[in-house]
């Protein structure tokens, strides 16, 4: 049986007694198939009694325990410590609570911000009366490819893992969020729903144009949901449903300039973004770069094989429309 | 102080259904207390699906269904209770459908079905094998839609009543380890089961320490069936973490040690369908008669197969459960097959409720695991307890609003609040000598080895002396977490105790149970006994804090008990 001795570096701070945050360490021999959660429980019960962190299902369904490991948010129930030991080629494995979250006590952060704004972009479904029967003798049919389509993002389990590692949420206090807007983007491609353009309005108002596609949230979340794939499926109904936002006349100059020419026109973006006030403001910085020389012409020459790119857009765009 | 027109203790399938009822009322003050946050509760983590005779995949009926739910019980149900949860069905399925359920779905759109133990018919409808997780969801979600009050991270400490009528409870705010007087019109129990009494065997979460069981108990309310526990076949060896009986229900064989598939020797008709009881049973007995597979840790286990369902199939059925086998056993179902062994999982027994929910306090009502209508009896159905939980939880809501709609606020006296406060105090000043995850440990290795799923006269009562000197022991434990904010060692104890409490009354009942029914499999009265215990145990806490049991008939409408045979 494949043993060994590891050191859990814990963070541990209790704002009604200690000052600064601190680490402690504890040295625990796991045998294979031990879990991080494992670990929190023994040294819990044998070196830490006052050590506090959330745990409840251990089967990684309820979304209690997530923290990070290694820097790294995970749910410690489904982390085996010997694997992450083999990962990251150390002896010695970092666990601390999860970020963009004031933490109450030792590995416990303050879940309100997060659920607050889940409840603000209508995470429920307002039912489409020509798709949900009026009695309850009748249920509404979805086909299974319909139901595909929403079927990745109900996987959620609000561990808020995402949110905690998400860079919009770090700097943007008004935006909702990657498992919050994955929600949104949910219900919105519903057939049940009756407000689904209502929903990428709800988007806008809470900053769905913030996400910075860093696509954090996608590559850690423990369910595989990809947050950030609700955030863009979000924007192409903003789109495509004629959304005057600049967010939406930013996709569609972005799209305009493949059209014309293949090339970004950047002169021409700000103006297509923001009009002239996005002119004004970017102007100084247009004028460093037109000096330095970074700047494309104005008015760009079509790329070589233009026609074939026009093809490859008009095919993908074609694969996600169907 | 807070006062609730309605509070709902516990924010589980059935608490939350509940809330959604009572919030229909105007003008009632509703709130949901729980010790977890929102979706963290234990419904989430129901796999395999939810029973309703809906017909999609084969023609049914609820007659069909109420039959199939009372033979699983082994004739223990209350038949009304039954025909009253099938008749429901179908329509709450529906509801829950309207709320934006995403239930898997058929070829021509409508909701899918798959075959599931003890049952006729395909009749389980679910969402993959996440159907509790998306079912606690949408609830949830709803909740939001109505603007349902949260309190979020509460302990309940006790039940507040003054023999006739509840008055509030006690709880302590886990956040700023305030313990605080609720006074309540209706006060409403949905806080779950107690499986983790077998705490290193169990598929429950760590919560499920049966707390409002435990409360109920204190306050003098009657408990009942308590003896019945249901082990489900297929725990995880490691863990006991659940794999869904939708697994079989997909075509997964169960394999011993020889290769033979060998259900065929326990329910040569059904198979790996049979009822839980005796699938666990069977497993059990190929273990241990050497028939089983061990490996160097000294865990006994079975194989669960489903290689031959194919990686398709696996993929879009089962998808969760691949990804439990690999990132607990380290197996993955489509290459190789899944050690599996019984795991405690359901807790038939609970506080004694009518169909309509009641205790006998007036205004104190039950739903859920952490109540016994009854409609499982001796034995539950797999897809059965999601629909009690939501059919249960939506009529408690309702009478409870009914109900509070037509009295004015009882008087809530602050006493209740000091003796809870005494209670704690005197944890954080015990000695120390004894120390808590032993004694968990001990308990759960008692419960597991003397009250798990094969039982006997002399190995109950040596369970009982165990767990009184557990109890002694147990008053020698300390706290040692001083902090107020997120005290868990405080929490541990005091559900640890909570668990103890409860433990004496499945040994009891056990004990006084003299017959093998169901769950309950008692190695020296291997018959069921329908002349003298066809009838529900009953067991209650004297003032004087010993514990008394008495029984109380089955209601039977139409179905006469007969030999059950699968």
């Amino acid at each position: 049986m494949e043993k060994r001795k590891v050191r859990f570096e814990i963070y541990r701070y209790d704002p009604s007694k200690d000052t600064h945050p601190r680490y402690e360490s504890y040295e625990v021999t796991v045998s294979k198939g031990m879990t991080v959660l494992e670990v929190l429980q023994f040294i819990k019960d044998n070196y830490a009694p006052d050590l506090s962190f959330r745990a409840y299902c251990r089967s990684a369904i309820c979304g209690s325990c997530a923290v990070k490991i290694n820097g790294y948010p995970k749910l410690a129930c489904k982390t085996q410590v010997l694997r992450e030991v083999e990962i990251y080629q150390t002896d010695t494995l970092r666990i601390e609570p999860l970020d963009n979250m004031k933490v109450i006590k030792d590995l416990i952060v303050d879940w309100d911000e997060p659920f607050e704004k889940l409840e603000k972009v209508k995470p429920y479904l307002v039912p489409n009366p020509e798709v949900v029967p009026d009695t309850l003798d009748k249920e509404s049919r979805i086909s299974p490819e319909q139901h595909k389509k929403y079927d990745r993002f109900t996987d959620c389990i609000m561990c808020t893992a995402c949110y905690s590692a998400c860079t919009a949420a770090t700097y943007d206090e008004n935006y909702a969020g990657p498992f919050q807007l994955a929600r949104l983007y949910r219900f919105a491609v519903d057939p049940r729903d009756g407000i689904q353009e209502e929903r990428a309005r709800i988007g806008f108002l809470y900053d769905m144009w913030n996400c910075v596609r860093c696509e954090k949230c996608a590559d850690i979340c423990p369910k595989h949901v990809s947050p950030v794939n609700g955030v863009l499926g979000l924007r192409g109904i903003a789109v495509n449903s004629g959304d005057n936002t600049p967010g939406s006349r930013h996709v569609r100059a972005f799209y305009k300039s493949l059209l014309e020419s293949g090339n970004l026109n950047e002169m021409l973006l700000p103006l297509r973004t923001k009009g002239i006030k996005g002119v004004l403001e970017n102007l100084p910085l247009g004028i460093k770069l037109l000096l330095k020389g970074k700047v494309h012409s104005p008015v760009p020459k079509k790329i070589k094989d233009h026609d074939t790119l026009l093809k490859v857009m008009r095919e993908v765009m074609e694969e996600e429309n169907g | 102080m807070l006062s609730y027109d309605v509070l709902i203790v516990g924010a589980g399938g059935a608490g939350l259904y509940s809330a959604l009822e009572a919030s229909k009322f105007k003008g009632l003050k509703v709130a949901v207390l729980s010790k977890v946050y929102p979706t963290r509760s234990h419904t989430g983590a129901a796999q395999g699906g939810i029973n309703a005779s809906l017909g999609n995949v084969a023609p049914d009926s609820a007659e069909k269904h109420t039959y199939d739910t009372i033979k699983g019980s082994d004739f223990l149900a209350d038949q009304d209770a039954v025909e009253l949860m099938c008749k429901m069905a179908p329509r709450i399925i529906r509801e829950m459908e309207h709320m934006g359920l995403p239930f898997s779905r058929l070829e021509d759109g409508r909701i899918a079905q798959r075959p599931f133990g003890g049952a006729s018919f395909p009749r389980t409808c679910y969402a993959a094998d996440k159907t509790g997780h998306v079912m606690l969801q949408t609830l949830f979600e709803q909740c939001l839609k109505k603007g349902v009050e949260f309190l979020n991270e509460w302990f309940l400490l006790s039940i507040v009543h003054d023999g006739t009528r509840v008055k509030g409870i006690v709880a302590m705010d886990l956040r700023t380890g305030k313990i605080v007087g609720i006074r309540a019109k209706v006060v409403i129990l949905a806080t779950g089961g107690y499986a983790r009494i077998y705490w290193k065997r169990t598929s429950n979460a760590l919560g499920n320490t049966g707390d409002g069981i435990a409360c109920a108990l204190r306050a003098g309310i009657p408990l009942k069936d308590m003896e019945f526990v249901q082990f489900h076949p297929t725990g995880l060896r490691r863990t006991g973490i659940l794999v869904t009986e939708g697994a079989r229900g997909e075509g997964g064989y169960l394999i011993n040690n020889k290769g033979e598939r060998f259900m065929e020797k326990y329910a040569p008709e059904k198979m790996e369908l049979a009822p839980r009881d005796l699938v666990s049973r069977a497993i059990e007995t190929e273990i241990m008669e050497g028939r089983g597979f061990e490996d160097d840790e000294g865990n006994q286990y079975v194989h669960l197969d489903l290689r031959h369902l194919g990686r398709k199939k696996i993929l879009e059925r089962l998808p969760q459960i691949r990804e439990l086998a690999i990132d607990f056993e380290g197996v993955d179902p489509i290459e190789e097959p899944i050690p599996v062994r019984p795991t405690a999982h359901y807790s038939m027994g609970g506080i004694d409720v009518n169909t309509e929910c009641k205790t006998e306090i007036e205004g104190l009502y039950a739903a859920g695991e952490c109540a016994c209508v009854s409609v499982h009896g001796a034995n539950r159905l797999g897809g059965n307890s999601l629909l009690e939980i939501v059919v249960f939880g939506k009529i408690a809501g309702k009478s409870a609003g009914d109900y509070a709609s037509s009295v004015s606020y009882p008087n809530f006296e602050e006493s209740a609040v000091k003796d809870e406060e005494k209670r704690i105090e005197r944890l954080f000043n015990g000695s120390g000598k004894e120390k808590l995850s032993t004694l968990r440990e001990e308990l759960s290795e008692t419960m597991s080895k003397y009250a798990g799923i094969f039982r006997s006269e002399e190995g109950l009562k040596k369970g009982m002396e165990k767990l009184q000197e557990i109890k002694e022991r147990a008053k020698e434990l300390k706290v040692y977490d001083t902090s107020k904010v997120f005290n868990t060692n405080l929490q541990q104890t005091l559900e640890f105790l909570n668990l103890l409490e409860v433990a004496e009354t499945i040994v009891l009942g056990a004990i006084e149970r003299k017959e093998s029914r169901g769950a309950h499999a008692r190695t020296d009265y291997p018959k069921r006994d329908d002349d003298n215990f066809l009838k529900h145990s009953v067991i209650r806490k004297k003032e004087d804090g010993s514990l008394e049991i008495t029984w109380k008939p089955v209601k039977i409408t139409k179905y006469q008990p007969e030999e059950r045979k699968y």
